[in-house]
């Protein structure tokens, strides 16, 4: 069984992929990377993680993704597939149990729209967290977060579905959930006060299984977060 | 309704549904990113009708169908509207089976993906470069690093010794790309290929490809076009 701890430079690079399963590159409090283990955990699929020092990078990583960025899946066959997105859609296209995205050319269009509108609401998170830090007034970029998390709740309310692709949870559910994770971390929980089917929305993604099993405590996030922008990050911290 | 090329404005009347097999581009004449999807819809076959937009006087049935108000979008005619170039071009290799753009395996989908993903940092490049040059700024800096991109995509297309970027024939990655490239001359940014020959001879071939000389436009035709957008106002039926 692998290790959690992550692995830094001068460490041996890993053998090959077992046939079973696939590898995910990852680290243990990164949103992105936390959007392909939702995927994996959602469709039941068999996979190994190596977490990955990302101050301080393997070589053999940075060989199999130049980028030298989590998340990174690799196949038995050393296919490698990186970008949080283009992996989660790769291994809903490569394993057929528990489709998260339709099965409609429109329906798969409608969900990569969704998410291009929500793409515009994370750099905003972290810049509202890195103004605050720098004694910055932050209503006008909170302003600017409340009307899209207004925008969002008018889309659930209109839609009149639990979640953002239907009554069970697709694809785009995963893809927004890590961010609205660290509302907390990001100290703008707050912002959800006057959207109350937004917030609904986060209450039932909690107790989804693969939430429940991919998830960091508040406090966990905001340790980390606060040790990560002190240039001191502990990718292993709570282990 | 007869056909025109002209754009929509503000206050022109909305166009009726979109008649059953056909599909609706909504679009601008000089604009790259709608040009993806008409190098698609050329590759493929497809039918299709095209509404030019006034994209500084957009209509209000128009923003009403797509509150974005982008270009390029499609209109089915169960009315359903996709938007973003990427998106688009997926959705009509999803829908229409001849001439497939896109692998049909999941890692070849996944690869095309990444590369477009690269090249989507390229971009930027192509209007920050002209418009600080505009401003009389010292742009060498910023040539050096659109220089390196570039010397990555010649790598690639070294390593694997194919015409073009996913193989001896062209698939959706060189569609993708296409639009900046046949933009590159009058964007004064030609040079920046110029350690880059098998870049420079994936351009060639890409001139030869009949979608890309149904959509281009000549070097002048770009040249007073964008001449008229420094200007203030872009002339989006320029031609006509």
């Amino acid at each position: 069984n692998f290790s959690e701890r992550c692995r830094a430079e001068g460490s041996p690079a890993p053998g090959p992929v077992p046939k079973d399963q696939v590898r995910l590159y990852s680290m243990r409090f990164c949103p992105f990377a936390q959007r392909t283990r939702l995927v994996l955990h959602a469709k039941g699929i068999k996979f190994e993680t190596i977490n990955i020092h990302l101050k301080q990078k393997p070589d053999w990583f940075l060989e199999k993704n130049p980028d030298g960025l989590v998340p990174v899946i690799e196949t038995p066959a050393g296919e490698v597939v990186n970008e949080s997105v283009i992996t989660s859609v790769f291994l809903d296209e490569v394993y057929p149990e528990k489709k998260l995205l339709p099965a409609t050319p429109f329906g798969k269009a409608q969900q990569k729209m969704m998410l291009e509108h929500f793409s515009k609401i994370t750099p905003q998170l972290f810049k509202i967290s890195s103004a605050r830090r720098k004694g910055d007034d932050v209503s006008g970029l909170e302003a600017e977060l409340k009307e899209k998390f207004t925008s969002l709740n008018e889309y659930l309310v209109k839609r009149k579905t639990k979640f953002f692709g239907g009554d069970t949870i697709t694809f785009i559910d995963y893809m927004m959930w890590p961010f609205f994770e660290r509302l907390g971390m990001f100290e703008v929980q707050h912002c959800l006060d006057h959207t109350p089917e937004l917030k609904k929305w986060t209450e039932l993604m909690l107790e989804d299984p693969a939430v429940k099993a991919t998830m960091h405590s508040t406090e966990n996030h905001k340790t980390f977060y606060n040790n990560f922008l002190d240039g001191k990050p502990d990718f292993d911290y709570g282990l | 309704a007869m056909a025109t090329e002209k754009c929509f404005a503000k206050g022109s009347p909305a166009p009726g549904p979109v008649p059953k097999g056909r599909l609706r581009l909504y679009s601008m004449r000089f604009c790259p990113f709608a040009q993806r999807t008409r190098l698609v819809l050329n590759a493929k076959g497809i039918k299709y009708d095209t509404i030019n937009i006034d994209l500084q006087e957009k209509p209000e049935w128009f923003l009403e169908k797509n509150p974005l108000g982008l270009v390029p979008a499609l209109e089915t005619s169960a009315g359903e509207i996709i938007y973003e170039s990427p998106i688009t071009c997926e959705y009509l290799d999803e829908v229409y089976p001849e001439k497939k753009l896109l692998p049909s395996s999941p890692f070849g989908k996944a690869q095309q993906r990444m590369l477009l993903e690269h090249f989507s940092k390229v971009i930027p490049y192509f209007y920050k470069i002209p418009s600080a040059r505009r401003n009389g700024e010292d742009v060498s800096n910023q040539e050096i690093e659109l220089k390196e991109k570039f010397a990555k995509l010649n790598e690639h297309l070294e390593k694997k010794t194919t015409k073009f970027f996913e193989g001896d024939t062209i698939t959706m990655i060189d569609y993708m790309m296409w639009p900046f490239f046949e933009r590159i001359e009058v964007l004064e940014l030609k040079h920046c290929l110029d350690h880059t020959p098998e870049l420079k001879k994936w351009t060639e071939r890409m001139l030869e490809d009949p979608a890309v000389k149904i959509t281009m436009f000549n070097m002048d035709t770009y040249k007073a076009f964008y001449k008229s957008v420094a200007e203030g106002k872009p002339d989006y039926d320029l031609g006509l």
